[in-house]
């Protein structure tokens, strides 16, 4: 008692900056003691979650692999599966259980097909998980949102279209992009009409995952890209070039020759790739004319596109850029020598004196 | 001086000192609160998101994994096995044995099959010459495997030697040592994908401590929080550097260092930079404030990213000697690196990198082991002198102490919120109590190292790296 006293009397004749920092350090002691306490708490919750979690998703795995499994033959839902949905509509209530619910469905629907998917369909519609997920279209928070549109693509819920669509003008880039993937998993092709009037930037992020998709469906069916060369969104053109290459879309050809003189070096470079892979012997010529003009990365690929459609008729051309200064260019030139006219390739090295030229030289007679 | 003078003196050294402590401390609860942020946006972006198609695509960018080996001998075999491993399609490994002098080339022959290749390197960054050459694996298993035997140069020669090989848009530069997750380079390489807004040059991960943890064919089995104390003590202060520190850096487009350990690159940038400083010890820094330079001068928009995910684990120096000679080495490292782009700081014309990163990073990294230790040595004198205000003095080391304590706890805090790697049962009791002995057991030897760093760096000019034994991360 005394020394609480003396500590208390110590405190009230102390300067004020020290009575501040026994006071400010007294508050952080205080928030230590709760944090630790949470921090106990916190990892103690975890653990039981992680446990609890494992003991549901093995009872819930082998609930609805017993569901998908006791499927009468006519499609219609027999006592059986009524008792599994109904203990389902009771657990999809809770946060938790539905998370385990939604990812085992999932797990599920990646492994089946035909009449499975439509039955996993069919109990998801049943449960109530559709209306949670068209719940979380109206939430405020966009990352609710896009998580609401990405599960109904995963599941394929073409019924929500109308409510998924408008979110295609999203201010947030992801939410932008889950109404894109799910546009494009629901209807293909057809899917890809929001490019049209896309005015933000698509990413590589975005186009990586959209071209996926559409390469999954078995009908590789194409609408016309034609547009989307032609549009003003930098990042459209770019990845309609993508689906040019990916799809050999010969009938674009005359689009593409157009866009070689684009403003943009980044298009103009991927357009020489994408016609060297459509064979666009037209691009050569014109390219060959108008070399010097070109920019370093556009050479180097024009010189890709010359060693896959180089004739005889372009080795005095070829010739000309045998030891060009960039090493890319020096070394497809030399290879393509090789190709179309072997003799004088193999006398290259005795003509040449720089040790750097033979040594390339060497490389690609080895080669 | 007659005594008024002495006493204005120390009354301008007690307000300095005080400011000094009052900013730095100030400053880390800002970067821990904008931390707090940046995590919290962090996992709600990547709650929805489906790697698996950006995995699964030929589509996706080509990334060379660079691994520069040196006498790793021991553990190279399982090391390449490991970073062989990753799920991302688009990749290839390139492992640069810098002239080592122990049978690492003949371990990795062996074990992966390897054949000497002609092979033409474009020599874009120049480097020491090939020794063996260039091998490549007959076994179509490991066709993502190339290795480069050439001479001894350093880590920044052979990090050089394998940007001048690779033919991939982006390079992921890591220690052959560190083990990297399965699903490491998708989630690296979104933010290169992601954004549109600004060219990114460079992302960063969080490293690791793997030791005790158990790994079995190149992959983390389970995580378990080492016996020593220096160890765990390191644990604590990764968690709270990368967790508190650079995700507020990474959101304020601040980062002027990612780790070594793992790093992914835009490979145009880094060969535009002219690769690695070779003069260097600390050149994984340096070679990030260049690259950002170099962008802040053609006045491109840019960002240096940065991923919180647990996707590289490292070992950890055991031992006070090797501890003390590594943080020697990111101590001369920094004033390396601070000193060569001097011309950067309190620079306008550089923005929030001249303004903001460059000024923080000398005056709370540089110059805090300095001002820490005139501090102690004004103390002695002043508790020599019997000048000290004891009631004072406790008061503020106390306050000092526990928010040291504080500032602890809520890394763990953090980690327990979002990536919760220690579940063991009984842990948190000791990562706690951890709070409060490191300052004790870990801070003094930083501040010995960062001032024997300083020492070496201007009156041991010779010292280069230093040695880093490595017992290897393959137990089980």
């Amino acid at each position: 008692m005394a020394t609480y006293q003396y500590l208390i009397d110590y405190f009230n004749e102390a300067p004020l900056l020290i009575q501040l920092a026994w006071a400010v350090s007294c508050i952080l002691f205080t928030a230590i003691v709760i944090l630790t306490l949470y921090l106990k708490l916190i990892r103690a919750t975890l653990r039981k979650k992680d446990i609890e979690t494992a003991r549901f998703r093995k009872d819930y795995e082998s609930t609805l692999i017993e569901y998908l499994y006791s499927s009468s033959e006519d499609g219609n839902i027999n006592d059986q599966q009524i008792a599994i949905i109904e203990k389902l509509n009771v657990s999809v209530h809770i946060k938790s259980k539905r998370k385990i619910i939604i990812s085992i469905l999932y797990n599920l629907m990646n492994e089946v097909s035909g009449e499975m998917s439509d039955s996993i369909k069919t109990l998801y519609f049943k449960t109530g998980l559709y209306d949670y997920a068209l719940a979380r279209l109206e939430n405020k928070n966009w990352y609710i949102i896009a998580k609401g549109i990405g599960e109904l693509t995963r599941f394929k819920i073409e019924e929500a279209h109308d409510l998924v669509e408008p979110f295609i003008k999203h201010p947030r880039h992801e939410v932008r992009k889950e109404t894109q993937l799910y546009m494009v998993n629901m209807f293909r092709f057809k899917g890809l009409s929001f490019l049209d009037e896309l005015k933000t930037p698509l990413s590589e992020w975005a186009q990586v995952q959209l071209l996926e998709t559409l390469q999954k469906f078995d009908d590789q069916q194409i609408c016309d890209i034609k547009p989307w060369l032609k549009s003003s969104n930098e990042t459209v053109i770019l990845f309609a070039l993508k689906l040019a290459k990916m799809y050999n879309q010969f009938e674009v050809k005359d689009t593409l020759m157009e866009l070689l003189s684009h403003p943009i070096k980044k298009i103009r470079v991927r357009v020489i790739e994408v016609l060297t892979s459509l064979y666009g012997i037209e691009a050569k010529e014109m390219l060959k004319a108008n070399f010097n003009d070109l920019s370093l990365e556009e050479q180097i690929s024009f010189f890709g596109l010359l060693e896959k459609l180089v004739v005889p008729s372009d080795e005095p051309f070829i010739e000309k850029h045998l030891f060009h200064k960039n090493f890319e260019i020096q070394l497809l030139a030399l290879k393509i020598l090789k190709s179309i006219n072997i003799d004088k390739f193999m006398g290259l090295s005795k003509s040449t004196k720089s040790r750097g030229n033979k040594k390339i030289i060497q490389f690609v007679t080895n080669t | 001086m007659d005594t008024s003078t002495v006493k204005i003196i120390l009354q301008i050294l007690h307000y300095l000192f005080f400011g000094y402590a009052f900013t730095a401390i100030t400053s880390y609860i800002i970067l821990s609160v904008i931390s707090g942020k940046e995590t919290i946006e962090y996992l709600k972006k990547n709650s929805f998101v489906n790697y698996k198609d950006i995995l699964s695509s030929t589509m996706s960018p080509s990334i060379t994994i660079i691994a520069p080996a040196y006498n790793e001998s021991l553990n190279v075999v399982e090391n390449v096995r490991s970073l062989l491993s990753n799920h991302y399609v688009n990749y290839n490994v390139i492992i640069i044995n810098d002239g080592s002098t122990d049978s690492s080339l003949e371990k990795l022959i062996e074990a992966y099959d390897l054949e000497k290749i002609d092979f033409i390197i474009n020599h874009k960054i120049k480097t020491q010459s090939l020794r063996a050459g260039v091998f490549k694996s007959k076994n179509p298993a490991f066709e993502k495997l190339m290795v480069v035997d050439k001479k001894n140069g350093g880590k920044a020669d052979a990090l050089n030697m394998g940007l001048n090989i690779s033919k991939s848009k982006y390079v992921a530069c890591i220690d052959v040592d560190c083990l990297l997750l399965e699903n490491a380079l998708q989630k690296m390489i979104k933010p290169f994908l992601e954004e549109t807004s600004a060219k990114v040059i460079a992302t960063g991960g969080v490293i690791r401590i793997a030791n005790s943890c158990i790994i079995r064919g190149g992959k983390l089995i389970d995580v378990n929080l080492p016996k020593a104390l220096l160890v765990q003590s390191q644990i604590l202060e990764y968690l709270r550097a990368f967790l508190l520190g650079r995700m507020a850096w990474s959101r304020l487009n601040g980062l002027l260092v990612i780790s070594g350990a793992f790093g992914i690159f835009d490979k145009e940038i880094a060969i535009a930079v002219g690769g690695y400083d070779t003069q260097t010890v600390g050149e994984d820094m340096e070679i990030i404030v260049r690259m950002r330079r170099y962008m802040e001068e053609k006045n491109e928009k840019y960002r240096v990213s940065y991923i919180p995910d647990p996707l590289c684990w490292t070992e950890a120096p055991d031992n006070y000697k090797i501890f003390i000679s590594q943080r020697n080495r990111w101590t001369r490292g920094t004033i390396e690196t601070l000193k060569k782009h001097r011309k950067i700081g309190f620079n306008r014309n550089y923005g929030s990198f001249g303004m903001l990163s460059y000024p923080y990073w000398l005056i709370f990294e540089r110059l805090a082991p300095i001002i820490e230790v005139v501090g102690i040595i004004y103390f002695a004198i002043l508790v020599i002198l019997k000048e000290v205000r004891w009631e004072y003095a406790l008061s503020f080391l106390m306050l000092a102490y526990i928010f040291s304590v504080l500032f602890s706890i809520i890394a763990l805090y953090s980690e327990e919120l979002t990536f919760h790697q220690y579940k063991k049962k009984g842990t948190g009791y000791k990562l706690v109590l951890l709070t409060a002995l490191e300052p004790f057991v870990l801070h003094p030897f930083i501040l010995y190292a960062a001032i024997k760093g300083n020492y070496d760096y201007y009156f041991n000019k010779k010292k280069k790296w230093g040695v880093m034994q490595r017992k290897g991360l393959t137990s089980s």
